[in-house]
């Protein structure tokens, strides 16, 4: 109180005359100067400080250099100052999103000049360190204002700051858990956007610290305090690949698991324990803490690095499958869960993958929970996809928005996995009787949905089985030739027959009517069953009297049977026959023909179908494309081409994305307008085309268009001049390739020739050293032969030199040696 | 589950001249393979690698910070240091430039780092000069017992290596450890104080988190 009189006695002056609040404000910041007392100081800031919310402007032109150097000398000196200059700032910089402009403005103007110097900002991250309650805290406060107004000049000041990022770990740390808090809110904005930063603080030891505050207030359960600093991890991770192999390389991921509840060394045969599966969610923060954890196993499932198999990865992925799949977490994370698993599910045997699925028992409001058969993976996906989850209990004949995207998120996981040509193949073989067997092949679940006849009046829980199955099959045959053909083949049990009731053992004695009943009932194939139902909704479509709501349904199945068809058919003559042979004409003709319809979808995908009979017919057959065209020229080119153009701008097929394919209902079709229809209606959401259609039609209905409007005689028309070019240059593609063939054939005769050459070469060289060799030995056996006879000659001449010198003795008469006669000659 | 036992986690950062072979270096340690045409790192990167003791029968993680040599990083890469426990400072035996700029380097880790920090000078891209003359051989500019001598000088470990055979790569980092330990034996380092080097019980349930106090410090 003191101080206040006496700052009073100050500003009223001498006179006590009125002043403006200007000259109070220059005369507080005249005190500010480091010349005056240091309590002078104190009570001038303080004074400021309560001026400042009336009078931001003045301050900040007059006083603000004053207090930047109170902040700069003395906030260390003096906590009390220190806080009281930084609450003055942070009334000086605010720029509340609620504010005018203009305040704003002001509040970023302020801030720019307090971070024009880097000199304040590092003084303010040094403060951040003190261990004072409320500088501490007043530091944080005011760091938490100037981040939101200029995060990316913060974040530069941050790094060069001597004391940064140490002071920041130790808030991480402290007890007290308002300053934590604060500090974790700071962090938070801190890291956005920085991979310096995110690296600076996990070098640190972030994740650990935030990991502990995470320990320390219980886990998913905990407060707001563990939603910060998951969100802070979070923050640290996501697009940071450095922070990630930190992460992955440290003891921490195993407990992102355990704060779910999965076990992280669960072995692969044993099922997650119930009270993974099962926990009560009723706690939005829970289900906000566990939403976080589940996007942080996500970030660190994709980032596997060179060991994309190794256990932890696998664990992370199969726990995202087993909260997709078999726990009662709340939908929106289940969702989550099942679009963050890798796009590349090789690494998942989801086939083989025992789940229990769990549901609700009904009217216990989820308190009591029965579970299923295990099922394999593959089999739970499809049956989420199909029927929702919980077989849509809960939800009824109502479709949240988030039971529908749970489904969508199913089904872009069962895409993923039919990537491989094998495992499509695979599954549409399964679903193929066997050639020898009588026995027809067991109806999968899948195909059951496909073929289930339409119901009358039609539903929309009835609808989205059929609905949704015909998009899964379409997943299944796309672009693969192979898979179409067997689908070819694919002959289902009719489905009158329920349960296989009527079906004989084939070891059993074949009962009597049977051969008449397979005459009445003959199975089958799958696409004349499509084709027959195709015709069947279409006729219900077309009735006048169908009630608006109901009509609605049969759109989305006659979109879900074109769909499939028109990318079963595509580039598949034998389908196009079957489905030609089946009456297809007729049927797609009529709603083509519909004048009066503000419907444009379905006209459109019928038009888009007919195109692809047309151009696809190309096997001999009952119908052929000279059968078809005057059909088309008799409908007008220009009138289908426009019919399949504008399925572009229908707003159900224009909505859909590559991640968005569930769309909201509209609220004016709800089903009691009239009764004030409760307001939940409004989050029901419905599903029209996927994304893989939407893809697959624009790369493809130009073509289509094309097609149409060529000659039927033309040979492959599949786009115009375009093919007629494509054939030239394939033709010349052959060509050159036939010549380079020659050349190198050509080459390749020469050169063996030459081989040839070489070897036999070889084999001489061979011939000849042997012989060689074999003459250099006998030449040297004639040698030694020659010495031995040499040296036996001269022992024979000196015995005979021996035998005539002792004849001579005796007398006897000797003939001349031939020595001897040389030496006469020489003499 | 990734079962993961270890004794101590130490805290690597590798500083040295941009393009001397420091990526180089880590990824040498921590793949085993050569990095032919790595891009300049931007900032920070990590890599971490377990690594046995034999002598002492510790097994130790390390944690390897590879900075960015280049100088407009230098303010970012200076806030590694104040957290490690070792220094790989690296030169380029084809560079007498960078040999001579290591003295800057280490002045730099000495500003700025823990006092007891232990610094290991490596030598790199002794492949280059090898005898045998192969293609892209470039001559050697710093001898080796120029830089032993200056090592010593300083109280510097010394190695050369190569990161493209992996000659002496993973030894460097041996050796480094190995004096570390020994500082730890000597009670140089305080476990709990040093933020560089975290004890780990072996094998521990990796649901407990160590609880080490830190401490303020005032810089």
């Amino acid at each position: 109180m003191e101080f206040l009189s006496q700052t009073y006695i100050a500003l009223r002056g001498p006179t006590g005359a009125p002043q403006s609040p200007a000259d109070t404000i220059s005369r507080l910041a005249d005190r500010l100067s480091p010349s005056t007392l240091i309590a002078d100081r104190r009570a001038a800031v303080l004074s400021l400080k309560g001026l400042a919310r009336d009078h931001k402007a003045d301050i900040g032109e007059r006083a603000l250099p004053g207090l930047l150097d109170v902040l700069q000398n003395d906030a260390e000196i003096d906590a009390d100052i220190g806080k009281a200059v930084l609450e003055t700032l942070n009334v000086l910089c605010e720029a509340e999103d609620g504010a005018s402009a203009a305040a704003r403005e002001l509040g970023f103007k302020h801030t720019d000049q307090v971070l024009a110097d880097e000199k304040a900002a590092h003084k303010i991250f040094a403060l951040v360190g003190e261990q004072s309650f409320y500088l501490r805290f007043a530091a944080l406060q005011y760091l938490a204002t100037v981040l939101q107004n200029r995060r990316q000049v913060v974040q530069g000041h941050f790094l060069k700051a001597p004391a940064g990022p140490t002071s920041f770990i130790v808030i991480l740390d402290d007890k007290r858990e308002i300053i934590r808090n604060e500090g974790l809110y700071v962090v938070k904005s801190l890291i956005s956007q920085s991979p310096e930063i995110q690296k600076i603080l996990a070098f640190e030891g972030a994740f650990e610290k935030l990991f502990n505050i995470v320990l320390g207030e219980g886990g998913i359960d905990g407060g707001l305090a563990v939603q910060e600093a998951l969100a802070c991890v979070d923050g640290l991770l996501r697009f940071n690949q450095s922070n990630q192999s930190y992460l992955r390389a440290s003891s921490l991921p195993p407990l992102l698991l355990s704060l779910l509840g999965y076990p992280p060394d669960l072995p692969h045969d044993a099922a997650p324990p119930q009270q993974f599966a099962l926990q009560l969610w009723d706690d939005k923060q829970k289900r906000a803490n566990a939403a976080l954890v589940v996007s942080i196993i996500g970030i660190l499932a994709k980032s596997t690095g060179p060991n994309a198999h190794d256990a932890l990865t696998f664990a992370f992925n199969r726990c995202l499958v087993e909260i997709g799949l078999a726990s009662n977490m709340p939908t929106t994370i289940k969702t989550q869960a099942l679009r963050l698993l890798p796009t590349n599910l090789s690494i998942l045997p989801l086939a083989h993958m025992v789940l229990t699925p769990y549901i609700p028992v009904p009217d216990t409001n989820g308190e009591e929970w029965d579970w299923l058969e295990p099922a394999s993976g593959l089999d739970a996906l499809v049956e989420l996809v199909l029927h929702g989850e919980y077989n849509g209990i809960l939800e009824g004949e109502r479709r949240t928005k988030d039971g529908m995207e749970l489904r969508a998120a199913a089904m872009g996981v069962f895409q993923n996995f039919v990537q491989k040509d094998e495992i499509r193949e695979a599954i549409v073989q399964a679903m193929v009787p066997p050639a020898d067997a009588s026995e027809p092949a067991p109806v999968t679940p899948l195909l059951y949905a496909l073929t289930a006849p339409p119901a009358q009046p039609l539903t929309s829980a009835a609808v989205a089985p059929t609905h949704l199955a015909a998009f899964l099959f379409a997943h299944l045959l796309r672009g693969s030739p192979r898979a179409k053909a067997l689908a070819l083949s694919i002959v289902p049990r009719p489905s009158s027959q329920g349960a296989g009731s009527f079906f004989v053992p084939a070891d059993g004695a074949p009962a009597a009517p049977e051969p008449e009943a397979e005459e009445a009932d003959e199975p089958q194939s799958l696409l004349s069953i499509l084709s027959e139902h195709l015709s069947l909704a279409l006729l219900a479509r077309a009735r006048a009297d169908t009630p608006e709501r109901e009509a609605r349904e049969w759109d989305r199945l006659l979109v879900g049977y074109l769909t499939l068809l028109a990318q079963w058919l595509w580039e598949d003559p034998g389908a196009v026959r079957g489905f030609l042979e089946a009456g297809a004409i007729s049927m797609l003709v009529e709603p083509i023909n519909q004048t009066a319809d503000t419907d444009v979808a379905i006209p459109g995908l019928c038009a888009f179908l007919l195109g692809v009979c047309y151009e696809f017919n190309r096997e001999p057959g009952e119908i052929t494309r000279s059968t078809i065209y005057p059909i088309l020229t008799r409908l007008g080119l220009d009138m289908l081409a426009g019919r399949i153009t504008h399925l572009r701008d229908d707003d159900r097929f224009k909505a859909v994305g590559p991640d968005t394919v569930v769309l909201p209902y509209p609220g004016v079709l709800a089903p009691h307008p009239a009764a004030g229809a409760p307001k939940q209606e409004t989050d029901e959401a419905e599903v029209w085309f996927d994304w893989a259609f939407v893809d697959f039609w624009k790369s493809n209905y130009h073509t289509i268009e094309k097609a149409i409007a060529t000659d039927p005689n033309s040979l492959s028309a599949s786009a115009g001049q375009d093919t007629a070019m494509m054939v030239a240059s394939l033709r010349d593609v052959i060509r050159n390739q036939a010549s380079e063939i020659e050349a190198l054939q050509a080459q390749l005769k020469s050169l063996s020739a030459t081989a040839q050459e070489r070897e036999t070469l070889h084999e001489q060289i061979a011939s000849l050293s042997t012989e060689l060799q074999e003459a250099q030995e006998k030449s040297r056996e004639v040698e030694k032969e020659q010495e031995d006879l040499l040296v036996l000659l001269d022992e024979l001449n000196v015995k005979r030199r021996r035998d005539k010198a002792r004849m001579r003795e005796a007398g006897l008469d000797v003939s001349e040696d031939e020595g001897d006669e040389g030496d006469e000659d020489e003499e | 589950m990734a079962g993961v036992a270890w004794h101590y986690v130490l805290k690597f950062i590798i500083t040295g001249d941009a393009a001397v072979g420091k990526s180089s270096l880590l990824v040498r340690l921590t793949d085993q393979r050569f990095l032919s045409n790595p891009d300049p790192t931007l900032g920070v990167e990590f890599g971490s690698k377990l690594i046995t003791i034999p002598e002492e029968s510790k097994v130790v993680k390390l944690q390897c910070w590879d900075t960015a040599g280049t100088e407009s990083f230098r303010s970012i890469t200076r806030s590694y240091y104040r957290g490690a426990a070792g220094c790989l400072l690296v030169y380029d035996v084809t560079s007498r430039q960078s040999f001579l700029n290591a003295r800057t380097w280490l002045a730099d880790v000495r500003a700025h780092a823990d006092p007891n920090l232990t610094c290991i000078l490596v030598g790199n891209k002794i492949d280059l000069c090898a005898e045998d003359g192969q293609p892209g051989r470039r001559p050697r500019e710093v001898p080796a017992d120029e830089a032993d001598r200056w090592a010593k000088e300083e109280g510097l470990l010394f190695v050369e290596a190569s990161a493209k055979s992996g000659e002496n790569v993973e030894a460097a980092f041996v050796q480094a450890t190995r004096d570390i330990l020994d500082k730890i034996k000597r009670g140089m380092f305080d476990n709990d104080r040093s933020p560089g080097v975290k004890l780990s019980r072996p094998s521990n349930n990796t649901l407990t988190l160590e609880d080490d106090s830190t401490r303020t410090r005032c810089c």
